[in-house]
């Protein structure tokens, strides 16, 4: 099944998330994707934070950066967890290796690119972020990295069988159960 | 009246579309302090808004006054409630004016449609 999680900051979505991703594997194979490109202290103190948290957990985690079908050459009867379309986005919307210039087609790819993994796999739980809320004219690119990102939550939810808004660690059923 | 209200870019105009049958010439899209109440859908109040704060107009008020003008629309308005508090005294204003604005609104309205990536929750 395809599970797309998203709410605000700090409410809980990815320690709601990979206890899904492990209850829906059912003890099959699980996948972490890391979607972080580390570039500072900062950045690695939360990963190793996140990577603490997955513990025990039985994750294999891959590291994808952008290309996310890539992915599809591990194990297309695994479940994953893909944390987050956020960053992911980023990655190839504002390539490092670029100079982080916009790359509008790239951002479109990404779309497309994201819904195909999650048909492709036996389990698929995709968190995003509610970004879409605050009262700031932006400048064109983050306006962009905005509505692109919200168009491919808007995809994911469609094709999902369930999606959950977290807030405060609650969960609110936009659409869909989940099961047990 | 139904009020449509949600984050950017969640759908909101897709699902009224949807919802209530609406063609393109049933759609008025603010960008002033003017409104064609003529139309059934009014949507981006909150540019609305946007421009009655550089005009020192009160969106809620000006509501108030044309009551009898929106009873029967479909009133759509982006959600900004969510954020820092701007920096800027009129992003904060505007922020301040659009809640105020969709408060009575929802007050007033038969049915409010939250929308969250392109799915209805119905908060009334």
């Amino acid at each position: 099944m395809i599970v797309f999680v998203s709410g605000g900051a700090k409410n809980g979505k990815s320690g709601f998330a990979q206890n899904l991703a492990v209850q829906l594997a059912d003890g099959g194979k699980r996948y972490y994707v890391a979607t972080m490109i580390p570039v500072d202290e900062e950045d690695y103190a939360r990963i190793r934070r996140h990577v603490a948290d997955r513990e025990g957990l039985g994750f294999t985690t891959i590291e994808c950066g952008g290309d996310i079908l890539s992915c599809l050459n591990y194990d297309t009867h695994g479940s994953y967890l893909l944390d987050s379309v956020t960053a992911l986005l980023q990655n190839v919307m504002f390539p490092p290796e670029k100079n982080y210039e916009m790359d509008l087609q790239a951002a479109e790819k990404c779309a497309d690119d994201v819904v195909t993994f999650a048909k492709s796999v036996a389990n698929a739980v995709i968190v995003s972020d509610y970004i879409y809320s605050d009262a700031q004219r932006y400048e064109e690119s983050t306006e962009c990295y905005r509505r692109c990102l919200a168009r491919i939550d808007r995809l994911l939810a469609q094709v999902s069988d369930t999606v959950i808004e977290v807030s405060a660690g609650q969960l609110i059923f936009h659409k869909g159960g989940l099961p047990g | 009246m139904i009020l449509i209200i949600g984050g950017a870019y969640q759908g909101k105009l897709d699902f009224a579309k949807a919802a209530f049958s609406l063609a393109p010439e049933d759609i008025f899209t603010c960008t002033g302090t003017e409104i064609d109440f003529s139309k059934r859908c009014i949507n981006a109040l909150e540019e609305f808004c946007y421009a009655c704060v550089q005009q020192d107009m009160d969106p809620a008020a000006f509501f108030q006054e044309h009551k009898d003008a929106w009873q029967d629309s479909i009133l759509i308005c982006n959600d900004l409630s969510s954020g820092v508090v701007p920096m800027d005294p009129v992003q904060r204003q505007w922020r301040h004016t659009t809640g105020q604005l969709c408060q009575y609104l929802a007050g007033q309205a038969r049915q409010v449609s939250r929308i969250f990536c392109g799915l209805e929750q119905r908060l009334k």
